[in-house]
């Protein structure tokens, strides 16, 4: 699998091209979120907010109010917990369309508790008329900026940046409410969301080769939750049902789909992937996925539990299919 | 030589304000809940702003050239509707459904479902900040409409609006005229004791702005005012206006009590004698 950097960057920009109410503003983080080629291109539409995200964020309603559609860039975790009454009062009420890229979402920071967006689809979620999205591979990129757009109101995106693995076809774009269905089996709903998906494929095909069906769907829309593929693939689940989130197992991916089973009357299991209630440390990805147990070894023991079976799966197996970054200059996401 | 008020039109700002006094009264009285005195204390200002200088027309809400205003003390409500109805925007009828169920004239102002108003608005802190995005999109539009924005003095204490204030700054939005509503009160008591927010008209000149001092219930004084902020380029202004909290009512009359209190029918009664033509 093939692993791309900096996709943003270039993407955005190309995409902006013809879109003059596009503007984008930066809290002092605009190479870190990859917009500084926007700003050298179209220096009229880009608009350095300094370090004053309450600010920012009622500045992108009033924009908003006149017909710009402005592009807030900076951590994920800046926007909702520094700007959150702002989003809630001067973005949502009023239902302004103000496009909120969130970076570094979860643990993909090694910045730690204060860097680390670990709530944000939970308290983001519970404000009306906003949409949420999130990013699990390059075509997700490349593609979430055009469903933001064309959604109405405000919209709240967890973005990738850096080295990101192609998992999906650029032929084949985030559709919103249409979440991308990787597999179908009748024994095992797993849903996915971000960096997590690229965890579970690494899973699902040695799941599979020991005879267990499994429906994987990559969640990409978060809000509304309303995509019948995700109840249907509830349903269909014999033994249960699996979330997988880079975020608290409160408020996430894994609420939501109790919440559907809930409302739909559907009683069986669900084990919830995630942040266990927790902050965490600061560390590379791989090891913070590792000790909080988001990781494909963590998914294993997840369907052992629902299949009551060691699946006698190796650490061999899940790494074959790793997706390392090769021919790149990788690096840890520096703060 | 700039253009300056006739004492007609000065005659007859008097007597919206005071019908718009009248206005906030009752209409607080009848919802039994409300902010009686920050209304009172911006009363001239606004009805300078809607008859004397602002660009709107109550039969066009939405027309892009038009003048903007944003009600950052977004509790002060009751004013922005008795002008906003003294202008024609709304039925005078309709005032006394405040905060009534059904209404669309919510405690706070609600931009989507009241013609003429600009920015939602009722947590404070947030309306400069809007009306920076409002005053930018103007400049990137090529459009000469201007944005006025009113702040409460105890709204000062906010963080946001030094961010909004600094932004305003560093973008140069001449377009941009605000006003702090004076008053010297807040719910606690005075500002100065409850967290000063004082200097006020250094800590806007230390921040970049073009600073006018004047006494807010004179309608030539705001009229100069606004008149001379058009004419300063670079920077936005902020025109802090001395006023007294209840003001027109001598009964609720600098105190602190009136921010957010409802009056009983008799003491309605009784300031409405105070507010006959």
């Amino acid at each position: 699998m093939q692993m791309e950097t900096k996709v943003h960057y270039q993407n955005f920009v190309n995409w902006a091209k013809d879109k003059p109410e596009v503007l984008v503003l930066s809290a002092d983080l605009t190479g870190s979120t990859e917009i500084d080629l926007f700003r050298d291109t179209y220096p009229e539409r880009f608009f350095s907010m300094g370090i004053a995200e309450q600010n920012m964020l009622s500045f992108a309603g009033g924009l908003a109010r006149e017909g710009f559609v402005p592009f807030v860039h900076t951590f994920a975790v800046f926007i909702y917990r520094r700007a959150y009454d702002q989003i809630a009062m001067s973005v949502s009420y009023p239902n302004l369309p103000v496009k909120m890229f969130g970076f570094l979402p979860g643990i993909t920071t090694p910045g730690g508790a204060t860097h680390q967006a670990v709530e944000d689809i939970s308290v983001l979620r519970s404000l009306p008329n906003i949409t949420i999205l999130e990013c699990g591979d390059a075509t997700d990129v490349e593609s979430v900026a055009e469903v933001a757009y064309r959604t109405p109101g405000p919209v709240y995106v967890r973005m990738l940046r850096g080295e990101i693995p192609r998992l999906f076809s650029p032929r084949d774009p985030m559709r919103l409410g249409s979440n991308r269905i990787i597999s179908r089996g009748d024994d095992i709903a797993i849903l996915t969301s971000g960096i997590c998906t690229e965890e579970a494929l690494r899973v699902s095909h040695a799941v599979k080769k020991r005879g267990i069906g499994v429906t994987h769907i990559h969640v990409t829309t978060l809000k509304p939750f309303n995509d019948p593929e995700v109840l249907a693939a509830i349903r269909r689940a014999r033994l249960g049902v699996i979330t997988m989130e880079n975020h608290s197992v409160i408020g996430g991916l894994g609420s939501s789909a109790a919440e559907l089973m809930a409302k739909h009357g559907v009683g069986k299991r669900l084990l919830r992937i995630g942040l266990n209630d927790t902050y965490a440390h600061g560390a590379s990805r791989r090891y913070l996925m590792k000790e909080y147990e988001i990781d494909a070894a963590a998914l294993v023991r997840r369907v052992e539990e629902l299949v009551q079976a060691e699946l006698h799966i190796t650490e061999a197996e899940l790494a074959e299919v790793y997706l390392a970054p090769v021919h790149s200059a990788a690096r840890e996401e520096a703060l | 030589m700039a253009e300056k008020l006739t004492s007609e039109k000065v005659a007859e700002l008097g007597r919206r304000a005071k019908s718009v006094r009248r206005n906030i009264v009752s209409m607080v009285t009848a919802a039994k809940s409300g902010h009686p005195g920050g209304s009172l204390s911006a009363a001239d200002i606004l009805v300078t702003l809607y008859f004397a200088v602002m660009k709107v027309d109550p039969n066009a809400p939405a027309d892009p050239e038009r003048d903007r205003f944003v009600l950052s003390k977004g509790h002060a409500a009751p004013v922005l509707y008795a002008t906003l109805a003294e202008k024609g925007f709304l039925p005078q009828e309709e005032l006394v459904t405040l905060r009534k169920i059904d209404s669309r004239l919510q405690g706070h102002p609600d931009m989507k479902g009241i013609p003429g108003v600009d920015m939602s608005t009722g947590s404070l802190g947030q309306g400069l900040s809007a009306a920076n995005g409002m005053a930018l999109a103007g400049r990137l539009d090529g459009r000469p409409y201007r944005v006025y924005a009113l702040l409460g003095d105890g709204e000062l204490e906010e963080g946001q609006v030094w961010e909004a204030a600094m932004f305003a700054a560093h973008y140069k939005l001449d377009n941009l005229t605000a006003f702090v509503d004076y008053n010297g009160l807040q719910i606690d008591g005075p500002v100065s004791e409850v967290m000063s927010p004082l200097p006020i008209p250094e800590k806007w000149r230390a921040f970049g702005w073009n600073v006018i001092e004047i006494d807010g219930h004179d309608y030539n004084a705001i009229y100069d005012a606004v008149q001379a902020a058009k004419t300063v380029k670079g920077q936005p202004t902020m025109i802090v206006a001395r006023t007294v909290k209840g003001k027109g009512v001598s009964g609720m009359e600098n105190i602190a009590d009136w921010h957010g209190k409802a009056p009983t029918q008799e003491e309605c009664n009784l300031f409405l004698s105070e507010l006959c033509d």
